[in-house]
């Protein structure tokens, strides 16, 4: 070791300084990138087709495709509806069972839920409620008379209540744990379970005192998460495409069909409808935020007004029947979905299939193994890097001594926020115009986008909470701030990253759109195939590929679970 | 104003099957029974059964009356029983006014603004009415939780070491307040506390419990 001071930082401490400003170009580029490259062919540049001149044809042109309306509506209606009932479902939930022990057992039950793809769901959903499915089943046909399967509207209603339903039942577990991690917050969830006994003590019933006390400090923290869940209610593609009308679809799936369409003039239509997504979805944040101020303006005074019951009881009631409806409708789409994949030749009333076979699981399996190499390799590596950029981002919060911007906390939300559809054909482009053959990096890379902020949150309050006295007794003792990071935090941080890692592996695993574009549809994963599958392929196929990707990133979470158990035991906490 | 009387009526409160403590008191309008005794003797036990939130790991036999009425099978928020903790916990996102309107019965809003001012005043809290209770003090958030508690008009009122977080001052002139203002509502208390002033200055009758040991 030299014995001169060494003034100049080391390579180490300048890389994580610099760090957190590489993440912010990482986030940013290339959403705004994408979208400038979507903005102008939508008024009419597009060089890739030889035209050079703004104008509005693209909009016209959208303007007068048939049911553009209906499509705007559809998407507006579903979004809003699904993110609402979430919300308050969730609520309603964290209210009832506030400081009770089934709490914690909804959390367990749902838990599972947040680690399924999008895709999968709504296969599991679409079996569900189709006219042959689990629900009619069980119903006749002693209750419907039916001993044939009926012509029934769901899936693929007009109205769009299967796109709903799906939405709800994916949504509803994330927004709940993502309050039960705000309530987790050491001093934040002691003080408020302590306020919200203190409310208990002064007369208000359990629910009035969660809705009174609890809620509004607990409501600025989860205000990210639901306007992330509304920005991709309203824009995704993989539940309607799934559950959703065709005649007219979502604009989200009618933009996706004109970008993918062969006839390239699609395209000027396609980038004018990405606009049109923009202001859809930006509205309806707008919107919620909005209605969130009218709520405090007009309803604040109503927390003062010393009435402590509204009618509880029935409430409680109430939320104990829904959580009940949407813990069994979920066992029940994967019980069907289990059935459906070794069922054998199943008549219509049966509620169980004649007999169990496992040749769909081997007929597929045999043509499985490109897309689950391509999910798994892909998963693997942007789940590394986006672990290594958001560990090296928080350890230049510890060695700075002050926590990121809010800017940079809203920036990490900025890929969950805006639409993909919106950007990802802009960011496709600008890709292929940089190396058209490298797919493989640019899945990847894309994936990033979006596999990047939810690592960096889940990794975020494990990093905080580390004692930093720690790294100061070993810097006492002479270890270099790169040793400090390697050998005595990350040791200590290794149940964390895991479960940040398997999270990863899990949005990775769970991408569509950005797997379908960004590979130019070269690249098949488990979820391409799932989706591509799920509109045409026999049901029991579909069955089998939705296990697979529910599997998949089940396998990592019990890893998680598992490994700190056997490595750095001392760790664990 | 009517007096209340706090009756405990042949308690046995146990951790899993160990029995922690067993009690038969009667608590007057204006007294102040004060309970002492090392951690882990039951102390906060004591006081969650009274408040109706005992934890899963412990249950208890006997009963609680308030006024001759028994509310040992009410649920918390209907016992009417106030409770002034060592934390303030004030509620930080209303105002300090906020917090006591909060607390008080539902009535007329003017009326309402009317006492708060009042309440407010009689603390040497004038004027505070609408500021945020983080910026106060240690001592004026304590003043403030005690007013909240006390206008929620309880009929018994319990002092979980409520001056545990006061310098020694600060705490002298609290616990004064507190034990002026319980006397004058006549409210029946029980204060648990490991502090010998706090015990000397309630004037009332002292219980030691026994360690537990284990």
């Amino acid at each position: 070791m030299s014995m001169t001071p060494n003034i100049k930082p080391d390579l180490f401490t300048r890389i994580v300084k610099f760090s957190p400003r590489f993440l912010l170009a990482l986030l940013i580029l290339p959403v705004l990138g994408g979208l400038i490259s979507v903005l102008l062919p939508a008024f009419g540049w597009a060089p890739a087709l030889s035209q050079y001149s703004f104008n509005l044809q693209g909009f016209s042109e959208l303007w007068l495709t048939p049911g553009i309306g209906k499509m705007v509506i559809l998407s507006i209606v579903t979004g809003l509806v699904s993110t609402l009932l979430a919300f308050v479902i969730t609520l309603m939930i964290l209210a009832s069972f506030f400081n009770s022990p089934w709490l914690n057992r909804i959390q367990h039950l749902l838990s599972p839920i947040l680690v399924i793809p999008h895709a999968a769901a709504a296969i599991a959903v679409g079996f569900l409620i189709a006219p042959s499915g689990m629900f009619s089943r069980l119903l006749s046909p002693w209750l419907t008379g039916w001993e044939l399967a009926p012509n029934g509207m769901f899936p693929h209603d007009p109205y769009g209540i299967s796109i709903i339903l799906g939405l709800t039942l994916k949504e509803l577990p994330f927004l709940l744990l993502m309050a039960l991690g705000v309530l987790a917050q050491p001093e934040l969830g002691k003080k408020l379970r302590q306020q919200h006994k203190v409310a208990l003590n002064l007369g208000y019933c359990p629910m009035t005192a969660f809705f009174k006390v609890v809620l509004p400090s607990l409501y600025p923290l989860l205000k990210l998460p639901t306007l992330a869940v509304l920005a991709y209610a309203s824009a995704n593609v993989e539940m309607p495409l799934i559950l959703g009308p065709n005649t007219p679809p979502t604009l989200a799936v009618a933009i996706m069909h004109w970008f993918s369409d062969v006839d390239l003039n699609l395209r000027i239509k396609a980038s004018a409808g990405a606009l049109l997504q923009l202001l859809v979805t930006g509205g309806l944040l707008a919107l919620w935020v909005g209605g969130e101020k009218t709520i405090k303006h007009f309803f604040s005074h109503l927390l003062t007004n010393g009435e402590r019951e509204y009618g509880g009881v029935f409430w409680q009631k109430l939320t104990g029947l829904i959580t009940a409806l949407v813990i069994g409708f979920i066992i029940l789409a994967l019980i069907g979905l289990v059935m459906w994949s070794v069922a054998g030749f199943w008549r219509f009333p049966a509620a169980m299939p004649d007999q169990f076979v496992l040749s769909h699981f081997q007929n597929a399996m045999m043509q499985m193994s490109e897309p689950l190499f391509n999910s798994l390799v892909i998963g693997v590596i942007t789940t590394a890097l986006a672990i290594i950029l958001a560990l090296l981002c928080l350890e230049a919060e510890q060695l700075t001594g002050k926590n990121v911007s809010r800017f940079i906390s809203l920036v990490i939300y900025l890929p969950l926020l805006v639409p993909s559809i919106a950007f990802l054909f802009g960011l496709v482009w600008l890709q292929q115009l940089i190396n058209n053959q490298a797919t493989f990096t640019h899945v990847v890379f894309t994936h990033l986008l979006f596999v990047l902020p939810y690592v960096f949150l889940s990794l975020t309050s494990s990093y905080r909470r580390l004692d930093p006295r720690f790294a100061h007794v070993a810097a006492s003792l002479g270890t270099t701030p790169g040793n400090v990071f390697l050998k005595v935090k990350l040791p200590q941080l290794f149940a964390p990253i895991l479960i940040a890692a398997a999270l990863g592996l899990a949005i990775s695993f769970g991408q569509y759109l950005p797997t379908l574009l960004a590979g130019g549809g070269r690249i098949s994963t488990i979820t391409t195939e799932a989706v591509t599958l799920a509109n045409g392929a026999s049901r029991r196929t579909s069955a089998v590929y939705a296990i697979i990707q529910m599997a998949l990133p089940l396998i990592g979470f019990i890893l998680a679970w598992i490994l700190p158990k056997y490595f750095f035991k001392s760790a664990r906490r | 104003m009517q007096t209340s009387v706090l009756e405990i009526k042949n308690l046995e409160l146990f951790r899993q099957e160990q029995l922690l403590l067993s009690l038969n008191e009667q608590v007057n309008g204006g007294e102040i029974l004060t309970i002492m005794g090392p951690s882990g003797s039951g102390k906060s036990s004591l006081l969650n059964w009274l408040t109706g939130t005992l934890a899963n790991e412990f249950h208890a036999t006997g009963e609680v009356l308030l006024n001759n009425q028994n509310v040992s099978n009410l649920p918390a928020h209907l016992r009417h029983i106030g409770v002034l903790y060592q934390d303030a916990l004030l509620f930080s996102h209303l105002t300090v006014a906020g917090n006591i309107e909060f607390a008080m019965p539902k009535c007329d809003k003017k009326l309402r603004k009317q006492k708060v001012e009042q309440a407010l005043e009689q603390v040497g809290l004038a004027g505070m009415a609408e500021r945020h209770p983080d910026n106060l003090s240690g001592g004026q958030q304590a003043r403030v939780a005690l007013l909240r508690m006390l206008l929620s008009e309880p009929k018994a009122i319990l002092l979980d070491e409520p001056f545990s977080k006061l310098d020694t001052q600060l705490r002298v002139d609290t616990r004064k307040l507190v034990f002026d203002l319980i006397r004058e509502h006549k409210l029946p208390a029980i204060m648990v506390t490991h502090d010998h002033s706090d015990a000397e200055a309630a004037q009332g009758k002292i219980i030691t419990l026994q360690s537990q040991g284990h």
